[in-house]
């Protein structure tokens, strides 16, 4: 059978009334679970799984695909609009997203963030239809060396996220970098920078990282500056797209798509990687890079798209090889075995149509998640309406729910109300909070794959470059740091634009 | 009609999860995962949930996650929150065990109450199909030849796979210390590294290879377990010649401070459950072995299990050393050296300030900004910590309270009523929507 054919009859099994009535009903769930605080995807799948219990497969996954990107797409959404990133795969929507939603252009945020999910995650679906047996060969062949060098290119990367003063900046870096170290290191089960709290032996979550710096960290620079307390939020007249926000957002879409596919596909996966290069790239190539930081729509099309494209890739492993490579895919693994289905090399073979029905369901799915959100968009933004004293009282409580939830200690509330006052502490100094985050998400990441390649080659540093994906990963790293300056040297007639301040 | 029957109850379900199911007290029962959803933990919970809830739909089954190192945060919350409460399980296992040793935990499982052991995974030994290692014999071969050559891959580091990776060196001559055993986050991130051909060998559960053995893409050397595994061509590590077996179990423990009968009660519920047609369907998916076990018999298997990691741990640590051909960074390494880094750039940035010439910092705090702060952060650090005693809502609507007040607004008592009104309604969703309640006044001091 060959892949259309398989998906089209794919679509007649999700297309029935019923199952298509389960998709809208997983999404209303999991859309409304997925935006309450610190209720990230994975969480929202397994807390909604004894619902579909009484179903057919067929229904019981629809429902899920609406569950997932409903949860998802939840998380977007509370990032956008209070600030607080629901989960790790939405900490960069925050940086751009919660900017926009404060200039006013909350409803542009959320629609492109809606759009570009669905481009992504159609086009994501798409290209796991027809290569997911390929992208898993090339994932397999991505050993710690590979990833080594992919983390090393994001930091060349996202150096532009230093801002104009690299030193203040490359202090947030290593700030982060220190707090993401903290905890039991994987490798050897040796317990780094705890300094004897049992709390801090399962280290810093990123999310509680980022909720602590951006809304607790916010809200005490507004309470401490009154001047900044009163040019909170009003609201732009209009609530849509305009058409200057399309012409900006399309080519993000499509570059975060090609971004986060082929980086959800890889087996240690993660969307915080795939975000943090799509943000990256967009800084860079955009013609507003001075609007960074302060609401470019770029910055929440290219990480939305990115990071919906790469969950699609998550699926790669997990129906090639049975690998789970998020919580969220773990899960959904524990559901296949629900309802007695084994994820892995024989699934294609043994079970075509419950794979091609997934495939439709997702794309169902997507379409589903559309339908809904686009309509509720006028309805989030009407939160906004509420005066500040309220609304970032209302961020504070959202911020403590939802850092407690995360493992329900009284530690995580801590932490995020010292990590508000280290953000606190840095803006003051004139310090940028993105790098603190690139540091947190990257830093003990690279740290890990280093060593694991090291210790695969048994201590010979030639192994970290001498495979051929490897070298050439590095390669591109060496290209990036030395040829924007010769390019400029070269245009050294042309006068280069100052960023405005 | 089946099919209908079952649509219709998939809509209860459905209903019972959105608006909330009935609490009836007697029956209801809470089981703590200690790891995040998707791990073997939480789907022994979630199946555990699964067969106590077909068994009876009436009585409220909560999962409850609680992850990090190990299990031992999820077990250190256990042991003192769920104190004396009858109806609480948490689930563990093997790596709780080993995992207790390597995090120092200050509690342990001499700290609750053993209700049964439940499951077990039978560990393999396997190669990926291109390897040269035909059986166990020639990767032992080899591993004696050059231990360091041979890279083993398998789970995080002092759990299940890194115990048998380092018995097995034992049992056959080699240091334990001279493993090289590369620890990857679970075995399906192993199962990735070994096909792709990156470590010699793989250890780890058989679930977790299950599918790439049958395909042909890994070859299984041997078992760990004591008896062959049906339907899989491959010796038990006794049969190739090394007395050592290892299952990676599973059990449930209930909370400290339970009467002899409490306990019994708990074990019988448990009993049941096992016995179920729905606990049989579940070991036949997920090819997790039945060992139940509970009673006396099953308090001296945590007893011999607990000296036996414990020794083999204290063999490991006292002569772990280094032992590459080269320099190479430890896990050390980075946080001292980011340390430094960071202090020096801090130091750099003072002296910079203390010159002045830097006018795009912001202006200093007014003194009345510093109170505003304060406000903030002293009501989120009472939130955390009154919140056990006097529940979520009071303390959540003081933080509230003082955000709306730092933010400008000066008319408490509104800001009162409207944070009581916010954090009620989050508190009602948690508990109604999502069956993750919200702490209520008195957690800390439930009987």
């Amino acid at each position: 059978m060959t892949a259309f054919a398989g998906l089209a009859e794919g679509f007649v099994h999700a297309l029935s009334p019923a199952n298509l009535g389960w998709g809208a009903l997983g999404v209303t769930l999991g859309t409304a679970v997925g935006v309450l605080p610190g209720i990230g995807p994975a969480l929202t799948v397994a807390l909604l799984l004894p619902a579909t219990y009484g179903l057919d497969p067929t229904g019981a996954f629809i429902m899920f695909a609406g569950i997932y990107y409903g949860g998802m797409y939840g998380g977007s959404t509370t990032s956008i609009l209070l600030n607080t990133p629901g989960e790790s795969s939405t900490i960069v929507t925050a940086l751009e997203g919660h900017q926009m939603a404060r200039r006013g252009r909350a409803g542009a945020a959320l629609s492109t963030a809606a759009i570009g999910s669905f481009v992504a995650g159609t086009l994501g679906t798409l290209a796991l239809t027809v290569a997911a047996p390929t992208m898993a060969q090339l994932a397999i062949a991505f050993g710690p060396a590979e990833y080594l060098a992919l983390i090393a290119l994001a930091f060349v990367a996202t150096a532009t996220l230093l801002g104009d003063r690299p030193a203040a900046g490359a202090l947030s870096l290593m700030t982060g970098v220190v707090l993401g170290l903290v905890g039991i290191d994987r490798l050897s089960g040796e317990a780094r920078l705890t300094f004897g709290v049992p709390y801090l032996l399962d280290g810093l979550d990123p999310t509680i990282v980022a909720i602590g710096l951006f809304a607790v960290g916010e809200t005490l620079s507004l309470a401490a500056d009154p001047i900044g307390a009163t040019s909170v939020l009003p609201l732009e007249r209009s609530r849509w797209m305009t058409r200057d926000d399309w012409a900006r957002s399309w080519k993000p879409w499509l570059r975060g798509t090609i971004i986060g596919f082929p980086l959800g596909a890889l087996p240690a996966g993660g969307a915080e990687l795939p975000t943090l290069l799509s943000y990256a790239v967009e800084k860079r190539l955009s013609r507003h890079p001075a609007e960074f930081g302060h609401g470019a729509i770029e910055g929440v099309a290219g990480p939305e798209a990115a990071n919906n494209a790469s969950a699609a890739g998550t699926l790669v492993p997990l129906l090639t090889l049975g690998l789970p490579a998020s919580a969220t895919a773990a899960v959904l693994l524990a559901a296949f075995q629900q309802f007695g289905l084994q994820a892995g090399p024989l699934l294609f073979q043994h079970e075509p149509q419950f794979v091609w029905t997934l495939l439709a369901s997702l794309y169902v799915g997507n379409v589903l998640l559309l339908v809904l959100n686009l309509p509720l968009v006028r309805l989030w933004v009407q939160l906004l309406k509420v005066p500040a004293p309220w609304l970032y009282g209302g961020i504070l409580v959202v911020a403590s729910v939802g850092a407690w939830s995360v493992h329900r200690a009284a530690g995580d509330v801590i932490a995020m109300t010292a990590i508000g006052l280290l953000g606190f502490a840095l803006r003051r100094g004139g310090a940028p909070l993105a790098p603190v985050m690139i540091g947190v998400m990257l830093g003990p990441a690279a740290d890990m794959h280093l060593r694991r390649a090291l210790a695969v080659g048994d201590g010979g540093w030639a192994s970290l470059v001498d495979r051929p994906l490897a070298g050439a990963l590095w390669a591109v790293c060496a290209l990036l740091i030395v040829a924007p300056p010769l390019w400029r040297r070269g245009r050294a007639g042309t006068p280069v634009r100052p960023p405005a301040s | 009609m089946p099919r209908r029957a079952r649509t219709a109850a998939g809509w209860t379900c459905a209903a019972a999860i959105a608006l909330g199911a009935a609490t009836a007290a007697a029956q209801s029962l809470t089981i703590v995962a200690p790891a995040a959803p998707g791990g073997g933990w939480d789907q022994t919970a979630r199946a555990l949930q699964h067969a106590f809830t077909t068994a009876d739909p009436a009585s409220p089954i909560q999962v409850e996650n609680v992850p990090g190192a190990a299990g031992t945060i999820g077990l250190a919350r256990f042991v003192s929150a769920e104190r004396g409460r009858p109806d609480a399980l948490l689930v563990t296992g093997l790596v709780m065990v080993s995992g207790i040793v390597a995090t120092r935990s200050v509690v342990s499982l001499g700290d609750v109450t053993p209700i049964a052991r439940l499951t077990g995974e039978d560990e393999v030994i396997v190669v990926p199909a291109s390897s040269p290692h035909r059986t166990l014999q020639d990767l032992i071969t080899a591993f004696r030849r050059e231990p360091r050559r041979v890279s083993w891959g398998g789970g995080s580091a002092g759990g299940t796979d890194d115990l048998l990776a380092r018995l097995l060196a034992e049992a056959v001559g080699v240091a334990p210390a001279d493993v090289n055993y590369v620890a990857f986050s679970g075995g399906g991130e192993a199962l990735a590294a070994l096909l792709g051909g990156q470590v010699t060998a793989g250890v780890s559960g058989l679930g977790e290879f299950a599918q790439s053995l049958a395909a042909g893409q890994l070859r299984a050397l041997a078992v760990a377990s004591p008896e062959r595994v049906a339907g899989l061509d491959a010796p038990t590590l006794r049969e190739a010649g090394v007395a050592l077996d290892l299952a990676n179990w599973r059990a449930v423990v209930a909370p400290p401070g339970l009467s002899d009968a409490e306990a019994a009660r708990l074990a019988d519920r448990v009993r049941r459950v096992v016995q179920s047609a729905t606990w049989r369907e579940t070991l036949a998916r997920t090819g997790w072995t039945d060992l139940h076990l509970d009673g006396p018999p099953f308090r001296q298997f945590l007893l011999a299990e607990q000296a036996r990691v414990e020794a083999v741990l204290r063999r490991l640590d006292a002569n772990r050393a280094p032992a590459t051909s080269s320099w190479t960074p430890t896990s050390a390494t980075l946080p001292r050296l980011a340390i430094a880094v960071t202090l020096a750039l801090l130091a750099w940035h003072a002296w910079q300030r203390r010159r002045g010439d830097d006018s795009r910092d912001e202006p200093s705090v007014p003194q009345a900004g510093h109170v505003r702060v304060a406000a903030i952060v002293g009501a989120a650090l009472f939130h955390a910590v009154a919140q056990p005693i006097l529940g979520f809502v009071p303390t959540a609507t003081t933080v509230f309270v003082a955000g709306a007040f730092a933010l400008g607004s000066v008319r408490p008592r509104r800001d009162i009523a409207v944070g009581l009104a916010v954090t009620a309604t989050v508190a009602m969703v948690f508990a109604y929507g999502l069956g993750v309640p919200l702490p209520m006044p008195g957690a800390a001091w439930r009987r």
